[in-house]
């Protein structure tokens, strides 16, 4: 009578196994077919993300520099100088070279691989993204090489009675 | 009833395996598609060109949808 007492003990499952009834490998290994469904999981977080890009293209634009904003007079920048300047009512940093031609130029100081000021090399005529070995043209603001996948946005440049201005850029699209 | 299908499921176990194959292939494409759609959608929102935005958009749902419904063609449970 004790034995057999004894021997249901010990084939009964353990409380924890019957409220958790998970086998190991159900809990460590991802079937196919569940891997089917995380694909498609993903597949509608990318549609989704395609969603707010065309949302945000077509009803929140960006808004274009308007008129004319003072930079600094001619005198205050040397060829081969650069000035770092924000624009009224925006947070957006922008950089004015004065290239060794004597042209100047103004691009926004974010690279456009992951945001990073980039800063004018002198004498090379590049700008440079310090992060990640970027490089830009700094007469076009063309990419040269590194991770950047679009050209610097730019300003034009007007210089009035010795003194710097920028506005928004004729060509741009 | 016939008893077709379940003795060419017996005589054949392989077939659901290579079929499960063939759906998560299709799907992982379709999701490689719609990455390409999204990054070239946002690089060209981001320069100004919008046009692409929509279209890349439109393309990503459709690849949506067949995703879902390459989902019912999943074999059953064993």
């Amino acid at each position: 009578m004790n034995t057999s007492f004894m021997n249901d003990n010990k084939e009964k499952e353990p409380d924890w196994k019957v409220d958790f009834p998970i086998s190991q490998t159900e809990a460590t290994e991802v079937t196919r077919r569940q891997f089917a469904k995380f694909l498609c999981l993903v597949s509608g977080g990318l549609a989704t993300g395609s969603a707010m890009v065309a949302a945000k293209a077509v009803f929140l634009p960006g808004k274009k520099v308007q008129g004319l904003h003072r930079v600094c007079s001619i005198h205050e920048l040397p060829k081969g100088g650069t000035r770092s300047f924000v624009l009224e009512g925006s947070r957006t940093p922008y950089i004015l070279i004065h290239l060794e031609s004597g042209e100047f130029k103004a691009y926004e100081q974010k690279c456009t691989h992951l945001s990073c000021a980039v800063f004018y090399k002198p004498s090379s005529g590049k700008i440079e993204c310090p992060c990640h070995n970027g490089w830009f043209d700094a007469h076009t603001g063309e990419v040269l090489q590194g991770p950047p996948p679009r050209p610097l946005p730019k300003l034009q440049v007007v210089v009035k009675n010795q003194v710097i201005f920028v506005t928004e850029a004729e060509n741009e699209a | 009833m016939s008893t077709f299908r379940r003795a060419q499921n017996q005589a054949h176990p392989n077939k659901t395996s290579t079929l499960m194959l063939a759906i998560v292939v299709l799907l992982i494409l379709n999701v490689t598609i719609q990455i390409w759609l999204l990054y070239s959608g946002l690089n060209n929102a981001l320069e100004h060109n919008t046009d692409i935005a929509v279209p890349a958009f439109a393309g990503s749902a459709i690849l949506f949808l067949i995703n879902c419904g390459l989902l019912y063609y999943l074999p059953r449970r064993r």
